[in-house]
């Protein structure tokens, strides 16, 4: 295979995985309106397209044509720069995510279900993670407003607080499957749903999943952007194409904590049951996927949010001794068994 | 300090589980209260006041004696009623202008109440969104037109006995006695 048709295959996966986030990010936020509006007995979006399903694209189409507005004082650069500080790394961490099991072939040319299998897949989406604090520390600040730089300083702490219990819960798996390459861990859990880590490890699921939360913004963590104290908090002065950039790397934040929650907790595309492998691998990973989205945005239709020092009293007093206690005890039987 | 089984429900979140259970029953029933407002019309409930409209007798004729009460009871100001007599029937008055604001109505139905003779009506008309706001100063014809759409059974229209109809026509012979400027009776 020639280096010719092997940068084309890249470019094609790249494609196909930016294509289908994207598309998933607009019907997520389609999603979102409809399950909330059912949990609060209404309709939601029913204008645009039977049942509303055209909205997305009614609502790509206002931002994309709403004006551009930058506030005076503002420093220009790092206001149009933080958008897609945020976004990019949003986007660049599906680049580890195995999709499926079975690599499409088209003659000799393999195409692979992942961009790149990474020995360090996890170790990397967490940096990128971080990374996309920085885009809404910066952007708060460079907006020359009180409630954007409020919330960029609370999304800074909370950020960097909760991914410490993050990246400790995420030890456990990594302990077990002995890889931090996405694809090893997967692997590593087949077999039947009672090989998943979640089933020996609950307490690092249920602190991932609230961390996945808390740093992705979401009710009941969504401090940064507390609208009834904050306006929208770090993109209060942002307008059009820009907000949109932060709303699509919200919602694609979203996803990727999801595909990581279900690639380290909940068995990636492996099937429940060894009778049920008849099913693509890729349908079961997505099934898992939408579930955990759908969780995320049933917590939100239920639980108010937290003050700030709730928060911070949570992770640091019940998250993070909590994570180090399920490293330690983890490690231990692992030693132990082997 | 924490008893055991509360240690439990802390630890099981089971408040919010309490709380995820409620709505995804909600979610689960499907019971929308949403009304689809401009494809779906709400069903208004009787007595309900929107347009004033004007009525007509059985006999198509319509039931205003132009006694400008309405204009007195009108909290708004604004109704606008220039009467006349009637030539067919002298002595009997009729609106020959009558103008109702429809800028200016607030909808509380005194002039209905006011009505010596039940002319006027709260219709059910509620959709008076318009582009251009002079066809919300409605004339009598309007009101009538109006009036037929929402309000298809009519009264009967009272009969005057044959003593009064002959007076009617002496007077239609005659002429009406008329004020004039300097007479004291």
């Amino acid at each position: 295979m020639d280096i010719g048709i092997q940068i084309l295959v890249i470019v094609f996966q790249i494609a196909v995985v930016l294509g289908g986030v994207l598309t998933h990010i607009a019907y997520l936020t389609l999603a979102e309106r409809k399950i909330l509006s059912d949990m609060q007995d209404r309709l939601g979006p029913m204008e645009v397209g039977p049942h509303g399903l055209l909205q997305p694209l009614a609502d790509g189409l206002k931002l994309f044509f709403k004006e551009d507005i930058i506030p005076a004082g503002a420093n220009k650069f790092i206001f149009s720069a933080a958008p897609i500080l945020v976004l990019v790394p949003a986007l660049i961490g599906f680049a580890v995510v195995p999709f499926g099991r079975d690599s499409l072939f088209l003659g000799d040319i393999e195409i692979t279900p992942y961009i790149a299998d990474i020995n360090i897949g996890i170790l990397y989406v967490l940096a990128f993670a971080s990374i996309g604090a920085y885009g809404i520390l910066l952007g708060g600040w460079a907006s020359n407003s009180k409630y954007a730089l409020l919330g960029g300083l609370r999304s800074a702490a909370q950020c960097i607080s909760y991914e410490l219990p993050l990246g400790l819960a995420l030890v456990g798996p990594i302990l077990l499957s002995e890889s931090l390459s996405m694809k090893a861990m997967t692997e590593a859990q087949g077999g039947g749903f009672w090989h998943w880590f979640i089933v020996v490890q609950p307490v690092a699921f249920v602190i991932y999943m609230i961390c996945a939360i808390a740093e992705t913004n979401r009710l009941p963590f969504d401090l940064p952007e507390a609208e009834s104290e904050l306006v929208a908090g770090f993109f209060t002065e942002y307008s059009g194409m820009r907000f949109s950039l932060f709303f699509l790397a919200e919602y694609g934040n979203m996803i990727l904590v999801s595909c990581i929650a279900v690639v380290a907790f909940l068995g990636g595309w492996q099937a429940p049951f060894s009778f049920l492998e008849f099913i693509p691998p890729i349908i079961w990973f997505l099934a898992k996927v939408y579930f955990l989205l759908f969780f995320y945005i049933w917590l939100r239709a239920t639980v108010p949010r937290l003050r700030f020092d709730q928060l911070m009293a949570f992770c640091w007093k019940v998250m993070l001794p909590l994570a180090l206690v399920n490293v330690l005890v983890t490690s231990i039987v692992k030693y132990i068994v082997s | 300090m924490l008893t055991g089984k509360k240690l439990f429900q802390t630890i099981i979140f089971s408040e919010i589980l309490q709380g995820l259970k409620l709505t995804l029953k909600h979610m689960l029933k499907g019971n929308v209260i949403t009304e689809q407002y401009p494809h779906e019309k709400p069903q208004l409930p009787d007595g309900w006041r929107g347009a004033i409209v004007h009525l007509r007798y059985d006999d198509g004729t319509e039931k205003c004696v132009g006694c400008a009460l309405c204009e007195a009871a009108c909290p708004s100001h604004c109704i606008t009623v220039i009467s006349a007599e009637r030539p067919d029937l002298p002595q009997k008055r009729i609106a020959e202008t009558y103008i109702l604001d429809m800028t200016k109505c607030v909808f509380c139905g005194f002039c209905v109440q006011a009505c010596p003779v039940n002319a006027l009506a709260s219709s059910k008309e509620y959709e008076l969104a318009t582009r251009d706001k002079r066809e919300l100063v409605m004339t009598k014809d309007t009101m009538l037109t109006l009036g037929d759409k929402y309000f298809p059974v009519r009264e009967k229209r009272p009969v005057y006995s044959d003593a009064r109809m002959d007076l009617f026509e002496a007077l239609k012979a005659t002429g009406f006695p008329k004020a004039e400027k300097g007479h004291d009776s």
